[in-house]
């Protein structure tokens, strides 16, 4: 398994003019467990849609980079973030009515894995072409066959794959649906989001055993909570702790049990 | 001339064919026009007045008042019949080749060969192509063009031509009942389900050529079919006009549905009027596409006449730039326990304007009807405007009415959504929109599915690229 690196150096970012992280650093590998924690306003959304490349984040690229594998991300739009290998899931994510959660599985395995740069012109020209499947990575057949592993695993009924994305899911079936794109996308580093928020026990462990499945294929995650409940069933190999804006301590797993107990007044 | 024309490339579908006409009327309307029409087609007497009659109805009637601008158009250079070949073909060897040829380009002997059961497609004022299986004929249904339908069956065509549209109705049925041309006339006898749709496609070849094509449906007691009519234009140098009139009856107990995906070129004015007439426990069904034209008026209407009658109309609009989309529909409650929904979808995008136009009226003595009407508008950019006018008139207390209207503005979150997932914009916002019509797309045929994804996409990738 190739390893690769997620290397964040001195990212600062703003929000209409007022600035939110000043300088936040750290490097994560290949199958690595990361912890960022922090309370309420510390700035854990901000890192978290600044790193995918939402528009409202202001970044100051001139001092701090991103990368994955010496690739610069700051630069580029979501989409070409994603094909270097991030992936988000969202705490709260939108719904998108009448588009199928096969549908955008489908397109995103393809625009991340596929086979050539086929112009799109020929593809609306010719929707038999439109409609072929695009990637040498997997056959249309064993993405399919994936897709039903993965959410069988996680306990998802096959009936979700044909509703809007999350389009009147619950709570826990939002979360659900994150892990399971994460596990059929295949990202380098998986950035989760308060991915413990609003989950009953059983949806907490098939959400944990989601991670650690990733994991285990290798991608790097990043777990961006308030708490510490996630980090009892996915243990993180470093703990970052999220505060004003600035990382004001770093440690191994017992940190976030100290958290656990003592709260951040430490910090703040 | 077609060469002569400018080739807009944003639009695909801008082809046109080398023109090949036997009989071609002069510019602009006069009464010589409107008998000379008659002629040609060797009518009878009593339509020959009927189109006299309409024409002088037509002179009288002012323009509307409301609704899109048409200050535009200019009746007096507008051809209004043009007659193509001689005999039309009956089957597809017998096309001649340019014809053919515009047909391959839309993909109608594809459409045919996916067990159609019937392909009538009308070039220019007249039907030239026509095949009617088998099945049909011994089921007793008829599907003719509508002048061969005048010919073959003129006691039908009499009893019921402009009964549910007379010519009185507005200034464009008036129009189209003078000069009309083409179109369908189908007859379903008692009983008898038609299980394939029954298929029409038609495209204008002539600039500065109006079509007033006119189509006539009877749909006999306890009978069903589903008709299908899609359209899409070349590209023309000046305004056109498009002004159909479509009559349906739906006797007791019959279900009618009409599907219509209307893809006229930019320059198109596309007034049309349609309306069904649905009696005890009928249901009519409008499902109602429009895409492009310059201006478009249209809101297919059910006038629930008998106890129990119901109506659907689904109708999904898309306004680009210089377009504008006044579409709706209209249900009028004449009997009790009828009940009416009405679904529209509207989306605009580069300064294109669409207005959702909806009547309810449920009549004095009508009691127990229920009404739902939804309205729905997404607008791409700050320069599109959606506008809603519903107007609800109830003479009765016991009714259920329900109206929901949203405005959405394609939202920044589902974009970065889809981006995050490495999907490049102008696909997300074409997969958006598509999400956003699928309750209506998910209702057509399936290549009509697949051709208006297709033409949304066409629309959302020429502008973003």
């Amino acid at each position: 398994m190739k390893r690769h690196i997620l290397d964040i150096k001195n990212l600062q970012v703003s929000v209409d003019g007022r600035s939110i992280l000043q300088g936040v650093s750290l490097s994560i590998h290949s199958g690595e467990i990361h912890a960022v924690m922090g309370p309420n306003g510390s700035g854990k959304s901000t890192l978290v849609y600044a790193l995918m490349g939402h528009h409202q984040y202001e970044v100051n690229a001139s001092n701090g980079t991103v990368a994955i594998d010496n690739e610069l991300l700051l630069n580029l739009p979501p989409e070409d973030r994603a094909k270097k290998g991030l992936f988000l899931a969202f705490q709260s994510p939108i719904a998108i009515p009448g588009v199928t959660v096969s549908n955008l599985l489908r397109s995103a395995y393809q625009e991340l894995y596929g086979s050539s740069t086929q112009g799109n012109d020929d593809a609306v020209q010719n929707p038999v072409l439109k409609r072929r499947w695009n990637s040498t990575k997997m056959t249309f057949q064993e993405f399919s066959k994936q897709l039903k592993h993965y959410a069988k695993a996680l306990a998802m009924d096959e009936k979700f794959f044909s509703r809007g994305i999350h389009d009147g899911f619950s709570g826990g079936e939002k979360k659900k649906l994150e892990i399971l794109q994460a596990l059929m996308l295949e990202p380098k580093f998986a950035i989760f989001d308060e991915i413990d928020t609003g989950l009953d026990v059983d949806a907490l462990k098939h959400v944990s055993q989601g991670i650690q499945t990733l994991v285990k294929k290798g991608t790097g995650c990043i777990l961006v909570t308030h708490y510490q409940r996630i980090l009892q069933y996915v243990k993180p190999d470093v703990v970052h702790v999220l505060v004003r804006g600035k990382i004001v301590d770093e440690g191994g797993a017992e940190l976030a049990e100290y958290i656990e107990h003592h709260g951040y007044g430490k910090y703040v | 001339m077609s060469k002569q024309s400018p080739i807009d490339d944003t639009y695909k579908y801008g082809f046109s064919k080398p023109e090949r006409y036997v009989f071609k009327s002069k510019k602009g309307l006069d009464e010589r026009v409107v008998a000379d029409i008659s002629f040609q087609k060797h009518e009878p007497e009593w339509m020959k007045r009927f189109r006299l009659r309409s024409y002088e109805i037509f002179k009288r009637k002012a323009m509307p008042t409301w609704g899109a601008d048409l200050g535009d158009i200019q009746f007096d250079d507008i051809y209004y019949y043009i007659k193509p070949t001689h005999d039309k073909a009956r089957s597809w060897d017998e096309l001649p080749p340019e014809i053919k040829d515009t047909y391959d380009k839309i993909g109608i002997p594809e459409a045919e060969k996916r067990f159609l059961a019937g392909v009538s497609a009308q070039y220019e004022s007249e039907v030239v192509y026509k095949s009617i299986q088998k099945k049909l004929q011994s089921q007793g249904v008829v599907f003719l063009d509508m002048d061969s339908g005048l010919r073959e069956y003129p006691e039908l065509v009499q009893r019921y031509f402009g009964t549910v549209i007379p010519p009185m109705d507005n200034k464009f049925a008036a129009l189209n009942s003078a000069v009309w041309s083409g179109g369908s006339f189908v007859y379903v006898p008692p009983g008898v389900r038609v299980e394939l749709p029954l298929q029409a496609y038609f495209r204008i070849n002539a600039a500065n050529m109006g079509q007033f094509e006119r189509t006539l449906i009877i749909a006999e007691e306890g009978s069903f079919v589903h008709y299908v009519e899609g359209c899409t234009a070349p590209i023309y140098t000046t305004d056109s006009l498009h002004s159909a009139v479509v009559e349906i009856i739906v006797k007791k107990g019959a279900r009618v549905r009409y599907t219509t995906i209307q893809n006229w070129s930019a320059n198109v004015y596309n007034l049309v009027t349609k309306r069904a007439k649905v009696e005890e426990e009928g249901i009519m069904e409008w499902v109602d596409g429009n895409l492009g034209s310059k201006v478009t008026m249209k809101y297919p209407s059910v006038y629930l006449v008998g106890r129990k009658a119901r109506g659907e109309i689904l109708s999904i609009a898309y306004a680009g730039k210089n377009q504008h989309q006044d579409a709706g529909g209209k249900a009028v409650h004449a009997a009790s326990e009828t009940s009416s929904q009405i679904i529209s979808k509207s989306i605009s995008k580069d300064g294109g304007r669409t207005s959702y136009r909806g009547l309810v009226r449920v009549e004095r003595g009508a009691k127990q009807c229920k009404s739902k009407v939804v309205c729905d508008a997404l607008l791409l950019d700050e320069e599109s405007r959606s506008d809603t006018y519903p107007d609800m008139q109830i003479h009765e207390q016991q009714v259920a009415i329900e109206h929901e209207a949203t405005v959405s503005k394609i939202g920044d979150e589902q974009l970065f959504y889809l981006q995050s997932r490495g999907i490049p914009e102008g696909m997300a916002e074409s997969m958006i929109v598509n999400g956003f019509i699928e309750p209506i797309v998910k209702e057509l045929p399936l290549e009509y599915a697949v051709e208006m994804n297709r033409l949304i996409q066409l629309q959302m990738e020429g502008s973003i690229g």
